[in-house]
């Protein structure tokens, strides 16, 4: 019994001493590690703004800030340092950027990429220098362009939340909403609820459509001077937007062919050489041809319009009768999530329209999914050569 | 997608850091007992078994206790006391009411309170940042892993033992050896478990 | 254990009874933090420091502390003073904390410091006992360099962090032993070499396994009853 008492108040006696002479060496030590690792910290913020001096930690609840935006830093010379992930097209990135205090970027890095290009590494110093006016002027690197643009956009976003946090206002609505708005202002008739249309004539600057779900009239989107520009249009042609006169000559002129469209469908049946990965065609009272194809992409083996398995990807696409691509657009895919399922994004697919049988296959590929895209290059390149037997001149 | 990430973490726990052949924790009882088949397997459940009450009690210790007080300096101190007498008391309950059970495991369990695996499990998946039931799973991926690596070796160690060796290589020397060359075929694992699931 | 001199007791860690290539105790660190000459000679430095402050205590408790409680006093000294080194190299050499990681705090279970406890410190003086840290502490930080510079010089073409232009250039570097089999290899080679050095007298008889395990203490000899079950 007395070696048991005797145990027991050795061990606690012990216990007790260490206790002490830890909580005293913690007493000294705990403001030296909190400062070393607010130094490390520091530090890699300094990178993207070598004379930012200290920085403290935003509290991001408190603004509101494009979605991008995963931290911000206030620099004691007035700047900020912004991460964020830029994601879309191409591989997801963790870029940070420093914006002093006039709104211009000191330094952005790519922090993490799971791409395999290597332009990330390098393309934040073209960004150098850059405000909110120049950053879209900013060339994107060819081979590379969804990267680069995302990597630019990001530090875009970088740029508005550094005046955001400076006291500024920025516009940072989404691409999204910036379209949902500019819409809804072209036409307000439409009352906000807009569906995009297929454009299967070839339309003079034209680069979208849209028609009002009520049925109240449509919107162009037309090129003016670089810029993009919403026109509003009546169901019957009329347009209702404050444009130029030759603007509204132009998009008159357009709404009075789409007006006139109609779609024939075309017996592909009684073609032998019709290329088998043809679904349907159509036929515009224009001359245009409307095909609905598939294209083999990543899983289907061997002959690229043979399927053992694997699920095609399906495109609606509109030609001239001479085989210049009007429109191209995915409509069905299940292509890997992330990567050959960029096929599916506007930015992808857009890249054939205007092209014909000498160029469509100089498109930007889909990072990490050449199969895809070798595959949706050859489904495009086969629905070219069913218009030319359809023409008879194959 | 948890699911996924717990896949993740469970495989990559026993194949690619594997515990013993990647980062050399709990060394010495793969050196020392894993002669036997019939031994390696007693050993490395018991590591499991430990391994997870281990990681069940530091974990809400860690995050609800030490956390809360300020006090996450005296983990290392904690943690091992809090493994050392987890396993004195797992050892007394065993005794008591599964002997059958202490008669398997019992022997083992003593040798692993100084075990470095045990009390480095509960510290990596603090400093990991792992959620109690991914903490859990690691305990777990750590122990198969240490299980694996002990049965693999200990059919090596049979035939070791029959061989012909020089003499300045005979026991330790050639054991090391060996365990080298499992590390290595080990080591053809990294990469594959984060692209199992992709 | 008979009289020893004061130098005999420093001296005998160095190689007579080097914990590493002949006792064979603090291999997790030993094959674990070598893969750099900077973080072999850290955790030397670190584990002799606990070595030398533990053995003191320890040998000046050591008849205070009651035989019965004796392990879980050790580990609570060593515990305490791990976890001081450990807060005072987070502080002063972020570095080199940064690069011993978990294996920091593992000390705590090296077979070192808890062997050196129970086999002199338990038993000796604290004058003799902190010889003893001292020249097991060094004889450890020795092993360590020896097994760090083969791995960081033919594993890495560098030593310290510093390149040797000649491996890099030439390609002469065997990236295997900088990582984990390279480790286990050395470390094979290395007691291979002792044995052949001291003609196998020196480790002749030490069947790894019990006897270096500081948990010896603890399970009486369990350890070796499963080893006897087992055969």
């Amino acid at each position: 019994m007395k070696n048991y008492i005797k145990s027991i108040i050795s061990l606690t006696v012990i216990c007790a001493v260490v206790a002490v002479a830890l909580a005293a060496t913690n007493y000294v030590t705990a403001p030296i590690i909190e400062k070393n690792a607010g130094a490390a910290a520091n530090e890699a913020l300094l990178v993207v703004m070598p004379d930012g001096g200290d920085f403290t930690a935003v509290d991001l609840t408190q603004y509101s800030l494009p979605e991008s935006v995963v931290e911000a830093y206030n620099a004691s010379n007035g700047g900020s340092v912004v991460k964020l992930t830029a994601t879309g097209y191409g591989p997801d990135m963790i870029i940070m950027c420093g914006v002093n205090a006039d709104g211009v970027v000191t330094g952005a890095v790519c922090l993490s990429s799971n791409e395999t290009l290597g332009v990330e590494k390098t393309y934040g110093d073209t960004l150098k220098d850059a405000t909110i006016d120049t950053i879209d002027g900013i060339a994107t690197v060819s081979g590379a362009t969804m990267t680069t643009e995302n990597y630019r956009n990001a530090v875009k976003d970088a740029i508005n939340t550094a005046i955001i946090l400076g006291g500024g206002s920025a516009d940072i609505r989404t691409p999204e909403q910036i379209l949902a708005d500019n819409l809804a202002t072209a036409l307000p008739a439409g009352e906000g609820a807009f569906t995009e249309v297929f454009i299967c004539e070839k339309l003079e600057n034209v680069s979208a459509l849209y028609s009002a779900d009520n049925g109240a009239g449509f919107v162009y989107v037309t090129t003016v001077n670089d810029e993009e520009i919403f026109v509003g249009v009546d169901a019957n042609g009329a347009v209702v937007s404050e444009v130029a006169d030759d603007v509204k000559a132009n998009i008159e002129a357009n709404a009075k062919i789409m007006l006139k469209s109609s779609l024939k469908e075309v017996d592909i049946t009684k073609y032998a050489d019709m290329p088998t990965n043809v679904d349907k065609a159509y036929k515009t009272n224009s001359g245009n041809y409307v095909l609905e194809i598939h294209a083999s992409g990543f899983g289907i083996n061997g002959d690229h319009y043979y399927n053992p398995s694997g699920e095609y990807i399906y495109i609606k696409i509109a030609l001239t009768d001479k085989g210049e691509i009007i429109t191209c657009q995915t409509i069905k895919q299940t292509e890997t999530d992330g990567i050959g399922s960029v096929c599916a994004d506007k930015e992808f697919y857009s890249q054939f329209n205007g092209k014909d049988e000498s160029n469509y296959k100089d498109i930007d590929a889909i990072t990490g999914a050449t199969i895809t895209t070798n595959g949706y290059k050859s489904g495009v390149g086969k629905a070219i050569e069913a218009v030319k037997i359809m023409e008879g001149v194959a | 997608m948890d699911v996924k990430a717990l896949i993740i973490i469970l495989m990559s726990s026993v194949l690619v850091d594997n515990y013993v052949l990647n980062r050399f924790l709990g060394i010495c009882p793969f050196l020392g007992v894993s002669k036997k088949v019939n031994q390696s397997v007693g050993m490395g459940i018991s590591v499991i078994f430990v391994m997870l009450v281990a990681t069940a009690v530091t974990w809400p210790v860690q995050t609800y206790i030490l956390d809360k007080l300020g006090l996450g300096y005296t983990q290392t101190i904690v943690f091992i006391l809090v493994i050392a007498s987890l396993v004195q008391f797992i050892e007394i309950f065993l005794k008591k009411y599964i002997p059958s059970l202490h008669q398997s495991l019992g022997v083992y369990l003593p040798l692993i309170t100084t075990n470095c695996a045990v009390l480095g499990v509960t510290i990596n998946n603090i400093t990991d940042g792992y959620n109690f039931l991914e903490s859990m799973v690691s305990s777990l991926g750590c122990g198969l892993g240490f299980l694996l690596a002990m049965v693999l070796f200990s059919g090596m160690r049979s035939r070791i033992e029959e061989s012909d060796i020089p003499e300045s290589f005979k026991g330790l020397p050639v054991t090391l050896v060996a365990a080298s060359f499992i590390s290595m075929a080990f080591f053809g694992f990294a990469g594959i478990v984060e692209n199992l699931l992709a | 254990m008979s009289k020893q001199s004061n130098m005999s007791i420093l001296l005998k860690g160095l190689l007579r009874e080097n914990p590493v290539f002949v006792l064979i105790l603090g291999t997790c660190p030993t094959l674990a933090t070598t893969t750099t000459v900077d973080g072999a000679f850290g955790m030397g430095l670190a584990t002799m420091a606990v070595l030398v402050c533990s053995n003191i205590v320890i040998s000046a408790l050591r008849k205070f502390i009651p035989d019965t409680v004796r392990i879980p006093c050790y580990i609570v000294v060593i515990a305490g003073f791990v976890t001081i080194v450990q807060m005072l190299i987070q502080a002063f050499i972020p570095d080199l904390y940064a690069t011993l990681g978990v294996y920091l705090a593992l000390i705590t279970v090296n077979c070192i410091i808890l062997g050196r406890a129970e086999m002199f410190a338990g038993k000796n003086s604290v004058g003799k006992s902190a010889l003893d840290g001292i020249g097991m502490g060094i004889g450890f930080t020795i092993a360590l360099l020896a097994m760090a510079i083969i791995r960081e010089v033919l594993g890495a073409g560098s030593f310290a962090g510093n390149e040797i232009p000649f491996l890099v250039e030439n390609g002469l570097t065997i990236s295997l032993l900088a990582k984990a089999p390279g480790g286990l290899l050395v470390y094979g080679l290395l007691i291979a070499v002792v044995n052949k050095i001291t003609k196998g007298k020196l480790i002749k008889k030490k069947e790894f396994g019990c006897e270096g395990c500081p948990s010896a203490a603890s399970c009486n000899g369990g350890c070796a009853d499963t080893v006897k079950e087992g055969e």
